[in-house]
């Protein structure tokens, strides 16, 4: 019994364990080119693995070619601006559609599951014309705009001040509250894990975000992580140790948040799913 | 955990800022806004029947944008536009955006009313935006400059950029022509001689024959279907035919001089003398050279940034002109040249001007092939281009001038460009015949031109 | 006493309908303008052809759609789409939710295979694109080294026109599966234990625990996730834009309809026609989720 308990023991490490190694290979791909030289990169005889030297000249030529530290701040902006904007709006009306009672609420909710439905292709060109008419294109503004308001996250927080005991706002009314006062003091902070969670997954995918950065911000100034590096493929075309070290840039902070943050995370993603 | 959280937010903002401070950002100028004292603050230049309109004060005020799509030129532009700053104090910021995201970019700042102050004009989209009137009117500043002199540009160039016979809307600024790779080390190990200028195709087809190694470790030639510009248009004109018509309604897809041209490079394909087309598909002619794959390859002179710097190429290639036809004696090379553009509602038109006019002067020409960036359009300053990289033999280029024909274009070009080069994959991969596919794409021109 | 409570009630009625309407006054304001009227917007635009840089729209009625019926490419991207979502769909959910289980108990190194699998997620698709089309490169990469190293030949992993859409989907997959296989450790934990020791007592083994336990109790949360992960494979454009291009003979046979309407749309400003793919795309991945959400009665189970 205790050998078929072992047994079962490393057979379930060994299947993890390998699909660890898929799951890490490109990572680990990516750290190894971006070290080599474009020679080494491509070299067939003998196949480079480990590169010979430890270069960091793919890393220098892409700093001074690629302005990480303005890609950085474009990126945080963006990211900042939407998880602002997602959260709050989202959280006034998710405590709106939740908990109050007012003619037309089923309506308007209805707008927004609806809203949820739809492909956001639909939504880009218009949204394009629409800042390109305000003259705002390249601006953070245009980065932030498709995410000012969002129809998933009123979605989550509506179903986290549903799970609120019901009885809150009567206390918070004898007590003397109007609504405004039972929301900002009372219900609100109740949700925050909700807030937390939305506010993990709106800045995930904003950072993810490719085709609405590539069409709205094409200029280095503002453009986001996620386009220049879609752009630099034209850039640096066959020098593969500078693609990964660009690459490598890119995705290291992001990693970095993730791993100190990563109960965070997870539980975020978790509640937003799970609350659906 | 606290204290956690409070590291990770350090480490991140440490980061970034570490970052912001060592990148060396952008090469070009910054735009200034800190300009603090300035040289010059009226422009000193010579186009003096224009009136100081600009409302900004001084110059040290003003920023233009110009935009590009090669970032190997960079740098080089840079050197430039500093003297040019320095001469009138006029500041200004190369902005790269590589070709494929080029023409979406600027055609948004065209809709959206922002299009960079300057920047680079193609044959392929000169007429749509000329149609439209994007581009400012260039016309009259020409005429009354003491620093251009237009006689000294390639007439054929500054066609291109001239809209029906009265406006002109770009100032020329490069030529391009076309010459062979080889790798040296190939050609001594396999014991053929280096390509010279008595090579025919023929001679160019054997020795490639010889370079193919049959454990598929080297091939040799490396062309895509996609590459025409330095590739096949070379030896359509070579035979004497061509790909578009001089009056721009009809396609020369159809001649059987064009479709013998195209089907010598597609069964060199199909017989094994360039890598599979899978492997030319997912790697670039530059790369597999490299990376020591292939014996030749076909480039434009505006590679040579990219293959000059790169240390296999120095170490084991050089480069030829390009063989000529057996039967017509012909050795022609593509030629486009691109043009200096200002964006027809700029905040800052004198100042674009004044750019450009400098941008097309001697000294400017002169400079650009100085520094080898590319070869200046203007006559007599391209002396010293093959001094830029001298173990490289850069003056196959120049010999290549000797028969010039203009890159094959049209008001809508990129439609019958793009169909013609997805189509012709299938003649590379064997799918179908050099002329089954050259007269499916003649067809199909034919019918876009007719929309023109 | 009741008309005081009438009037208390009207005023509560009254100061939750201004209260209520304020609150969701920005994110309504916000969905019309950014959404509801852009739908309008896109279908109006389908039934124009946009003149170059905005300028001189034509109304060419059904011309568009017309256009699209008859067009092999918009087709053959349709079915290129559906082909990666048939792939890249099932597995990603049958592979996260094996993990899942095999993640839901309390074992070493827990914690460290859950931030290893979810990893992927974090990282910019453009990155993972980009390295795994290195990776997948026919003549250099790594992948086509191992083989080569292990006597098999060389694969051209995202050049060959019929099976080029299975990799790509791998690709999709492995950026997924953290995400998928957190949601159903979410999932697997509403489950009571009683169920499994019940089982254990009557002698059922783990396999038998996990078809007849695990997939009923978990289906509702299989459901949203497929539901889901459908649409957003419906839309896949990401990596498709990072790893193919016009040069690839993968190409036509791989390039999905959000692809299209990106070329389209913004590299060949032929607004209208894009609208019009949109428009299908809409259709498409609307009658999907009716579908599924019919099909549900079948087989999931809601306590």
């Amino acid at each position: 019994m205790q050998n078929r308990k072992i047994l079962n023991s490393i057979i379930l490490h060994t299947v993890l364990i390998i699909g660890s190694i898929v799951m890490l290979v490109p990572f680990l791909w990516m750290v190894l080119t971006a070290f080599k030289t474009i020679s080494e990169s491509t070299q067939m005889n003998p196949f480079v693995i480990f590169p010979t030297q430890w270069r960091t000249d793919a890393f220098e030529s892409v700093m001074t070619k690629m302005n990480f530290g303005r890609l950085y701040w474009n990126t945080f902006v963006l990211m900042l601006g939407r998880v602002f904007f997602a959260v709050i709006t989202a959280t006034l009306a998710g405590y709106a559609f939740g908990r109050l009672r007012f003619k037309g609420r089923d309506l308007m909710f209805s707008l927004v599951i609806f809203q949820m439905m739809v492909p956001v292709q639909i939504f880009i060109i218009p949204q394009y014309l629409i800042v390109s008419k305000l003259g705002m294109l390249n601006t953070s503004f245009a980065l932030i705009f498709p995410g000012l308001v969002t129809a998933f996250g009123t979605f989550l927080l509506r179903q986290s001040y549903m799970s609120l005991p019901k009885d809150l706002e009567e206390a918070a009314r004898l007590d003397g509250c109007n609504i405004g006062q039972t929301f900002l003091y009372v219900m609100a902070p109740l949700t925050r894990s909700a807030m937390v969670a939305l506010g993990i997954f709106t800045a995930l995918f904003a950072f993810k975000d490719l085709m609405w950065p590539l069409v709205v911000n094409t200029e280095q100034s503002t453009i986001p992580l996620s386009a220049a590096l879609a752009k630099i493929q034209g850039q640096f075309s066959a020098n593969y140790p500078e693609l990964m070290a660009a690459s490598l840039l890119a995705v290291i902070p992001m990693i970095i948040i993730y791993l100190f943050f990563q109960r965070q995370f997870i539980q975020g993603i978790a509640t937003s799913g799970g609350k659906l | 955990m606290k204290l956690k959280k409070v590291m990770a937010l350090m480490l991140t903002l440490v980061m970034v800022l570490s970052l912001a401070a060592c990148s060396g950002g952008d090469n070009s100028n910054e735009g200034g806004t800190d300009s603090g004292a300035s040289t010059d603050t009226t422009d000193t230049s010579s186009e003096s029947t224009d009136s100081e309109s600009s409302d900004t004060s001084g110059s040290s005020d003003v920023a233009l944008t110009v935009a590009i799509w090669d970032t190997n030129q960079e740098p080089g532009l840079t050197q430039i536009i500093n003297d040019f700053t320095e001469k009138t104090g006029i500041k200004a910021q190369i902005q790269v955006t590589p070709w494929e995201q080029y023409w979406t970019m600027l055609e948004a700042g065209a809709t959206g009313g922002s299009l960079p102050d300057v920047f680079w004009m193609h044959s392929n989209e000169i007429a749509r935006y000329s149609e439209y009137e994007m581009l400012l009117d260039l016309t009259e500043r020409i005429k009354s400059s003491d620093v251009l002199d237009m006689s000294k540009f390639p007439q054929e160039i500054i066609e291109i950029y001239n809209w029906e016979g009265t406006t002109q809307y770009a100032v020329p600024k490069d030529i391009d022509t076309i010459g062979l790779w080889y790798n040296k080390t190939m050609f001594d190990e396999a014991g053929v001689a280096y390509p010279d200028d008595s090579w025919t195709w023929e001679d160019f087809r054997a020795a490639a024959e010889k370079l193919t190694k049959d454990d598929g470790s080297q091939y040799g030639l490396a062309l895509r279907p996609s590459n025409n510009q330095a590739g096949w248009y070379n030896l359509v004109y070579g035979k004497n035919g061509y790909i578009i018509s001089d009056d721009k309604k009809s396609s020369g897809f159809d001649l059987p001089e064009t479709i013998e041209a195209i089907d010598f490079f597609a069964s060199m394909s199909k017989d094994g003398l360039m890598p599979p087309y899978e492997v030319l598909a997912e790697n670039e002619e530059h790369a597999l050279f490299e990376a020591g794959k292939v014996a030749m390859i076909m480039q434009g002179s505006w590679m040579l940034a990219e293959l000059c710097n790169n240390e296999y190429v120095i170490e084991n290639a050089d480069i030829a002109v390009l063989p000529k036809d057996a039967e017509t004696g012909r050795r022609p090379s593509i030629y486009n040249g691109l043009g200096w553009a200002a964006s027809g509602n700029t905040e800052y038109p004198e100042e674009a001007w004044a750019l450009i006019e400098y941008m097309g002067s001697e000294e400017a020409q002169q400079k650009q092939s100085d520094l080898g960036i590319v070869i200046s359009a203007y006559e007599g300053t391209m002396d010293n281009w093959t001094g830029a990289y001298p173990t490289f033999n850069l003056q196959a280029y120049l010999d290549m001038m000797d028969d010039l024909v203009i890159r094959p274009y049209s008001k809508t070009t990129v439609r019958w460009e793009n169909m013609a080069n997805d189509k012709m994959i299938m003649a590379w991969t064997g799918d179908k015949t050099a002329e089954e596919v050259c007269l499916e794409i003649a067809t199909e021109m034919n019918a876009l031109l007719a929309e023109e | 006493m009741s008309t005081r409570t009438k009037v208390k009630g009207t005023n509560r009625a009254r100061s939750e309908f201004i209260w209520g309407w304020m609150f969701i006054l920005p994110t309504m304001i916000g969905l019309f303008v950014l959404n509801i009227i852009p739908i309008f917007q896109t279908i109006y635009q389908s039934f124009f052809k946009a003149g170059a840089f905005g300028k001189g729209n034509v109304f060419v009625g059904l011309d568009n759609y017309r256009r699209m019926f008859a067009d092999a490419s918009v087709w053959q991207a349709l079915i290129n789409t559906f082909k990666y979502a048939v792939v890249e769909v099932p597995f990603s959910i049958a592979i996260a939710l094996v993990l899942a289980v095999l993640l839901n108990r309390h074992m070493r190194g827990r914690s460290l295979y859950r931030t290893i699998y979810f990893l992927p997620m974090v990282a910019a698709p453009a990155a993972v694109a980009m390295v795994w089309r290195w990776l997948y490169n026919s003549e250099f990469g790594l992948l086509n080294h191992l083989l080569n190293t292990l006597g098999f030949d060389s694969v051209n992993w995202i050049s060959n026109p019929n099976t080029t859409f299975i990799w790509i989907a791998v690709v999709g997959i492995w950026s997924v599966i953290g995400y998928n296989m957190v949601l159903f450790l979410a999932g697997l934990q509403e489950i009571p234990q009683d169920y499994y020791e019940a089982a254990m007592i009557d002698g059922a083994s783990a396999v038998k625990q996990f078809f007849h336990i695990t997939i009923p109790l978990i289906s509702p949360m299989m459901f949203f996730v497929s539901v889901t992960r459908i649409i957003a494979a419906m839309q896949v454009f990401d990596v498709i834009y990072m790893m193919m291009d016009r040069n690839n003979p993968a190409f036509f046979k791989t390039q999905s309809l959000v692809y299209l309407f990106y070329r389209y749309s913004f590299v060949e400003s032929d607004r209208g026609y894009g609208s019009a793919i949109v428009m299908l795309l809409l259709l498409v991945i609307m009658v999907i989720t009716v579908i599924q959400i019919r099909m549900q009665k079948k087989w999931v189970n809601y306590n």
